[in-house]
Parts: structure tokens; C-alpha cells; sequence
């Protein structure tokens, strides 16, 4: 449950064992502190960065899901009290958008050899590398095996597809539901990200590009939204509240046959001590909206960056992040997530994602329109899929909203 | 007591109070009334980002930039608003169209109509649960409350140290902890769905509507504040002289007319206060909106705030909504406040 992991996060840090090694090259002092999202992968790279520790260097990992209100106040003060930041390509944009993060070009010449810097890890915008990404990650279908066969079904390809199975399975008692999906999740985000795959794989936009004026309250938009509306007969009744970590129990707990959910989460379908399903769960990419079209997904990259006004050494920081996502990492913890080093040998748990990208599902748009917009969806269309309105109301509520918050950031 | 003492005595309070309260919310006015962001022009970019096994993929397109100034660095705008940030917060310009021109749905009276549109507008909705809350707990922990101190006041002197200790456990844990462990009572395979269902009343769907999630969060926050009223109570009850119970009972009181006429009154000023504290809090309910992700049954005005802090990024319209919860507070708390000066005025 990822709520209650983040409130272990303290505990787990503080009981983690030290990182392996002692040792890591780094002979400077003073202190790194970084901040950072809490999932399984960041919290490895966290303990990796802590064992950078000497006597005169002190390295302290800030994990919480709360990282955004505070990275962006830290980031717009004077100095941060952060000397560097887990990040993902959403959470970028306003940072960049504002001139606040460090070109790190320099550094990544000076160093690439030393921790064989390679060319796909270095997230540009224009020249400027801004960012260091270690992993990509991106929503797909997981289904049961066992439940599928049963019933003759294929592995369904299409939302229309999926519908038609979720109908098959209603009558099936060995499942609660047919499907699960965050509907939910803290600040409506989850939600709104559901919506967005949609949108994208209808072929719909979420502003136009050259005046930023919203376009997710068309008719992509109204139709993606109306799909989730259709996909919620099939869900669980408390879905509005369910974010991806209920979601990921559901699936453990064999209450559902279907589910759109994390790539980084498959792995967890088969460990022994938290799932039921052992072996029964199947991946496959995200269905398509639209016959022979792309999953509807977006990929994403997570990585960290180094804000301009850092109050510690800016080489020690891009050291510590360094040696945190160096090649060995990757080789010891494999089958943690996908690692964007070469190094990384491809498994069962990650096929999915891969062959996601490899249908052309789009990457998550850079811009901080994007993340505006994204949180003006998930807040409103709640108000669709609870019946309380119109899903074109609710839609033009978001736009609304979207326009005040885009004007208000001097977007529009 | 000479004005020496009186203001060394005084003062350090006063002081604590000008720069910890006085100032602060000053300072969220002051925010209220500006907003800034950086100055950004539309630029082609290239941006690159990783696949997997060394492939990348580009994407050329427009994306706001930063624009400089003579020093390179990012020009930072910082407008003057006037009160465009308030109307904003409350959607003034939304509810003028509202009243001016309801949709009104076919078969949908007036009334109803107006009432959703209005709490479709995020302060409104917020607004009308806060409210709700408000008035639904304050009178109910005052009953369970009294009821509790007269219960624990009846036991045995021996049981009564553990009893206050059991009834006070719910305002010692943390508030975001208690309404998590409440939220995973009543989720979809939580201990309250299970045990209902067990006891073959079928699977029960509380986070699925909203009248149900109203009524789970105003029950955490009875549950939560309850303890709260008691143990004033509890407190007040042990000030209360035996002398006018028993001349009451001498009188031929019954028990009821003892509650009602002897102890009521001495602790009336007492319920004031509780009133007073807890519309303060209950107007700032966050912690259970927080916690049960369900903005679209109950939402709150503080849970506003923080939304607009931590989501949208913006400093100013949050602070225009916190000025928002103040107003409210304190147009709640008139009639308490007066009440409350009544019952302290010295008899003359």
C-alpha cells in the first residue's frame, strides 16, 4: 500500500542496512541532500547515495510522496535547502520552464568516464542536459492468465475488446470485479493520468501547441472520458477512491481479473509474501482506443536533477547521483524495474513496457502546460464518473480550471 | 497593579503574538493580493528522452522558456492583483452567471439546479461539506461528551484514572493516522466491509457515495474530537460544590432536574469554550479529506489550500483561499464569542 510505505519511509531508511559499499570515490566534504518520490527503485537509490557517507561527507535522502510542494518551494528560494531532486518528465517542466535547474553538460564530460555516462541516460532539452534518468516506466494491461483461458478469452487488444471480456467475466464469481484501475489517488493525479492514455491513444491533445488554449475538452476527450465512465460498471464501487497501490492489492488479492497498472509493479505479481496470484498474471501493452492504434499509454522516465541555487558542492552532488546509478547497481538489482543503462537485461516483468514503446505508445509531453492541464482534469471529471453531471460538463470545468491556473503561471 | 507590571507581565505575550500570528497573517494577505510566475516566451525545443537499451526518442515542439534578462538570469513577474485572486478562489464571476442565468436541467426544480451548480464550484462544494461537518459535530460531541464525564464521574474513584485514559485515545493519535486506519476499516475488503458481509448483509459500498463518505468522515471526526469535550467536562464536573446537588435533592430534584437545573448551568460556560475550540477546528478539517481521496463526495476549504500549495503551484491563490477559511472562522465564531463574554462578564 503506498500510503503506508510513505509513512514508513522514515523507518525504512533509518533500519536499511548500510549500502554495500563503504567506499565510493567521492573524497569531499560538507553534505548532500537530496529529495525524493518513495517507490521501491528511488529508495535502493537512496540507500546507494547513503552509503557515499565518510566523516566529512554527509549524504541525507529525503523519501516522501510529497516531494512536489516541497521541491518547488525549495527550488524557488534563494538557496535550497536540496542539492538535488528525484524527478519524472511531468514534474520537470515548471522546474525548466523556470530556469531553476542546473545544465549539468559539464559535469557529464567531465565524469563520463569514470561512471560510463551513457548517451540515453541524459534527458536534453535542446543542448542542456538537465537530467539524469536511471529508469523508464509506463502503464500496462495485467491480466489473469487462468481467468482469460477459462472462459476462452483473448488477450484483449482494444478498449472495445476489453469492454466485451469485462462483460464475459461479470458473471464470474471467482473474481469481484472484472477490472481495476486509479481512479483515484492523492490530488485526483492518478485519475487524471488514466485520462490522459486515453485521450492520447483516441488521438485527442491536451492543449494546442501554439497558443496552449486546452483541447481535451473535445471530442477525443469527451470519448476517452466516457470510456472511463463505461469501464467503471466493471469496477469496483469505491474505485474513486482506489490509487494504484489498491489497485496493485486487488490484484494480489485475486478481487480482479483485469487491471491498467504500473510496469514497475509486475514483479510484485509473483512475491511470495505479499501475493495470492503467484504465476496466474499475464502482461500484456495497454489496449488501443482505436482499431491499429497505439497503446493507450505514455512512457515515462524517472531521474534526478540539480537545482541552480544548491546550497552544497554541485560536483559532489552529481557524484553522489552517479555512483547511486552506476553500472553495478543495475547489474546487482536486474529485475527491480527497467533500467535505462545498457547494461540491463530485459525480463518477463518488463516485456510489456517495451513492446508499449515499440508500438509507439508517446512518451508523457515535457511541458508544463501538460502539467497543468493534468491536474485540472483529475480534480473535475470525478464529477463524471460519480454521475453527478455531464461528461462534457465536467470537461469544460477542467478547461476552465486549466485556463485560470495556465493564465495565473503567465502560460496564457 | 501599576502599568510597570502589567506590561512586563503582558508583554512577551503580546510580543509572541505580533510576530507568530500578526504577522503571518499579514503576510498571507499581502500574498493574496500579488501574483507571480516567471516570464516565459513559446520556443521550438528538442528534447530527447531514453527508451530503453540505448535508444532514445526526440520530440521537437513548442515548450515555454525562461526569458532573461541583461544578467542571464530568468525575469520574474510579480503583479499587482487587487482582490482578483479572492473572486477567483470563490468564482464570483461563475456565481453571477449562475444566479443570472441557471441552466436548469429538464425536470430539475429551480432550487436544485442552482444548489448543484453552486457546489460545482470547487470553494462552494468545499464549503458546503465544511460546513456540514461543522454543525454536525460540534453538537454531537457535546452530548457524547457530557455523557461520557457523567458516566466516568459516576464510576468508582479506582476505575476512573484508566477509564480517562481509554476515552482520550482517540485525541492522542495523530489525526492522519487515525483517519488512515479508519479508511482501511471501511474499504472495499476492510474490517467493517468484511464483518457486515459475514454477517450476511451482503457487500457494502461506503467510499461509493456520497452520502455514506459524508457520514464515515463526520463520524471519525465525533470519534476523533469527543474525547476533546469530555475531559473539560470531566474537569468542570469535579468543581461542581456538593452543597446545591444535595440542597436539590432535599428539594425533592429527581435526576433529571439535578442535571438539568443545578449541573448544566455550572458547566454551560465550560460548553462555550469547547464550542468555540472545535468550530475552530472543525472548519480547518483536513485530515480525513486528505486521507480518503474523495474531493468529489466531501472536500474541505483548508483541503483547498493545500491542493492549490502543493498541486497547482500556486502560493497566491492559496493564500487567497486561506483567507477565505479565516473570514469563514471568524463569521462562525460571532455568536460563540458573544455568548462566551456573556458568561465571563463580572456581575455587577
Amino acid at each position: 500500500m503506498a500510503k503506508l510505505k510513505s509513512m514508513l519511509a522514515a523507518a525504512a531508511i533509518a533500519t536499511a542496512p548500510g549500502a554495500a559499499s563503504a567506499d565510493c570515490g567521492i573524497d569531499a566534504s560538507g553534505e548532500v541532500n537530496v529529495i525524493s518520490n518513495f517507490f521501491e527503485t528511488l529508495e535502493l537509490l537512496a540507500n546507494e547515495m547513503e552509503g557515499c557517507e565518510t566523516d566529512a561527507l554527509s549524504v541525507d535522502v529525503k523519501l516522501t510522496t510529497d516531494h512536489k510542494a516541497e521541491r518547488e518551494r525549495a527550488f524557488e528560494a534563494s538557496t535550497s535547502p536540496y542539492d538535488a531532486s528525484a524527478i519524472a518528465n511531468s514534474s520537470i517542466t515548471p522546474l525548466q520552464a523556470k530556469g531553476q535547474l542546473m545544465p549539468l553538460n559539464d559535469l557529464v564530460d567531465k565524469y563520463r568516464d569514470e561512471y560510463n555516462v551513457e548517451d540515453q541516460m541524459l534527458i536534453r532539452f535542446g543542448d542542456d542536459v538537465m537530467a539524469i534518468a536511471f529508469m523508464a516506466n509506463a502503464q500496462h494491461l495485467f491480466y489473469r492468465k487462468d481467468i482469460l483461458e477459462k472462459h476462452g478469452l483473448a488477450v484483449p487488444g482494444t478498449y472495445a475488446e476489453l469492454l466485451a471480456a469485462a462483460e464475459v467475466l461479470s458473471a464470474d464469481d471467482s473474481v469481484d470485479y472484472p477490472f481495476g484501475a486509479a481512479f483515484g489517488g492523492p490530488g485526483n493525479w492518478e485519475r487524471g493520468n488514466e485520462f490522459v492514455n486515453l485521450l492520447f491513444g483516441n488521438g485527442g491533445r491536451m492543449f494546442d501547441p501554439a497558443t496552449s488554449e486546452p483541447m481535451f475538452d473535445q471530442q477525443e476527450g469527451v470519448e476517452a472520458l466516457k470510456m472511463m465512465g463505461e469501464l467503471t460498471k466493471y469496477m469496483s464501487p469505491n474505485a474513486l477512491s482506489h490509487d494504484f497501490g489498491d489497485v496493485k492489492r486487488q490484484l494480489q488479492q485475486g478481487e480482479i481479473a483485469m487491471a491498467i497498472q504500473w510496469g514497475d509493479q509486475a514483479r510484485t505479481m509473483d512475491a511470495e509474501d505479499e501475493s495470492t496470484v503467484i504465476g496466474m498474471v499475464g502482461f500484456a501493452p495497454a489496449p488501443a482506443m482505436v482499431e491499429g492504434g497505439p497503446p493507450a499509454s505514455t512512457f515515462w522516465w524517472d531521474g534526478y536533477v540539480i537545482p541552480k541555487n544548491l546550497d552544497g558542492d554541485v560536483e559532489t552532488t552529481f557524484r553522489v547521483i552517479m555512483h547511486a546509478t552506476r553500472e553495478e547497481v543495475v547489474e546487482q538489482n536486474n529485475d527491480i524495474t527497467l533500467w535505462i543503462r545498457s547494461k540491463y537485461v530485459p525480463t518477463q516483468y518488463t516485456a510489456a513496457i517495451i513492446e508499449s514503446v515499440n508500438l509507439n505508445a508517446p512518451p508523457y509531453p515535457m511541458t508544463p502546460q501538460a502539467e497543468l492541464a493534468h491536474g485540472a482534469i483529475g480534480n473535475n471529471i470525478g464529477d463524471f464518473l460519480a454521475g453527478k453531471e455531464s461528461a462534457e460538463q465536467s470537461l469544460a470545468d477542467a478547461a476552465a480550471d486549466y485556463r485560470s491556473a495556465a493564465a495565473d503561471a503567465g502560460l496564457l | 497593579m501599576t502599568t510597570r507590571s502589567f506590561v512586563s507581565f503582558v508583554g512577551p505575550s503580546v510580543a509572541c503574538m505580533l510576530v507568530l500570528i500578526a504577522l503571518p497573517l499579514l503576510g498571507v494577505g499581502y500574498l493574496a493580493l500579488y501574483q507571480s510566475h516567471v516570464k516565459t516566451e513559446l520556443v521550438e525545443v528538442t528534447t530527447e528522452v531514453p527508451l530503453f537499451g540505448s535508444q532514445t526518442r526526440k520530440q521537437t515542439r513548442n515548450i515555454p522558456q525562461p526569458v532573461l534578462d541583461e544578467n542571464g538570469d530568468p525575469i520574474q513577474v510579480w503583479e499587482f492583483v487587487g482582490t482578483r485572486n479572492l473572486e477567483k478562489a470563490a468564482a464570483v464571476d461563475g456565481l453571477a452567471q449562475t444566479f443570472s442565468s441557471p441552466r436548469g436541467d429538464a425536470g430539475e426544480s429551480w432550487i436544485g439546479s442552482l444548489y448543484r451548480e453552486i457546489t460545482n464550484y470547487e470553494f462552494w462544494g468545499a464549503l458546503e461539506f465544511t460546513l456540514l461537518y461543522t454543525f454536525a459535530t460540534t453538537p454531537a460531541i457535546l452530548v457524547i461528551g457530557l455523557g461520557l464525564a457523567l458516566a466516568v464521574n459516576s464510576v468508582t474513584e479506582r476505575l476512573r484514572g484508566s477509564l480517562v485514559f481509554a476515552t482520550l485515545l482517540p485525541m492522542i493519535v495523530t489525526p492522519v493516522v487515525s483517519s488512515l486506519a479508519i479508511f482501511w476499516m471501511f474499504l472495499d475488503s476492510g474490517v467493517v466491509t468484511a464483518m457486515i458481509e459475514w454477517l450476511g448483509f451482503g457487500k457494502f459500498y461506503f467510499l461509493a457515495d456520497q452520502v455514506t463518505t459524508r457520514s464515515v468522515i463526520i463520524l471519525y471526526g465525533v470519534w476523533w474530537a469527543a474525547p476533546f469535550a469530555f475531559i473539560i467536562l470531566y474537569a468542570g464536573l469535579q468543581t461542581l460544590p456538593s452543597e446545591p446537588l444535595e440542597s436539590a435533592m432535599i428539594d425533592g430534584a429527581n435526576e433529571w432536574q439535578r442535571l438539568r437545573y443545578v449541573i448544566l448551568p455550572h458547566l454551560s460556560p465550560l460548553m462555550t469554550v469547547i464550542a468555540l475550540i472545535h468550530i475552530m477546528d472543525a472548519y480547518r478539517v483536513f485530515e480525513p479529506i486528505l486521507v480518503f481521496n474523495s474531493s468529489v463526495y466531501a472536500n474541505s476549504v483548508q483541503y483547498l489550500t493545500f491542493y492549490t500549495l502543493g498541486f497547482e503551484d500556486n502560493v497566491h491563490k492559496a493564500a487567497a483561499y486561506s483567507i477565505l477559511t479565516i473570514i469563514g472562522v471568524v463569521i462562525l465564531l460571532v455568536p460563540v464569542l458573544r455568548q462566551s463574554f456573556r458568561d465571563y462578564r463580572p456581575v455587577q
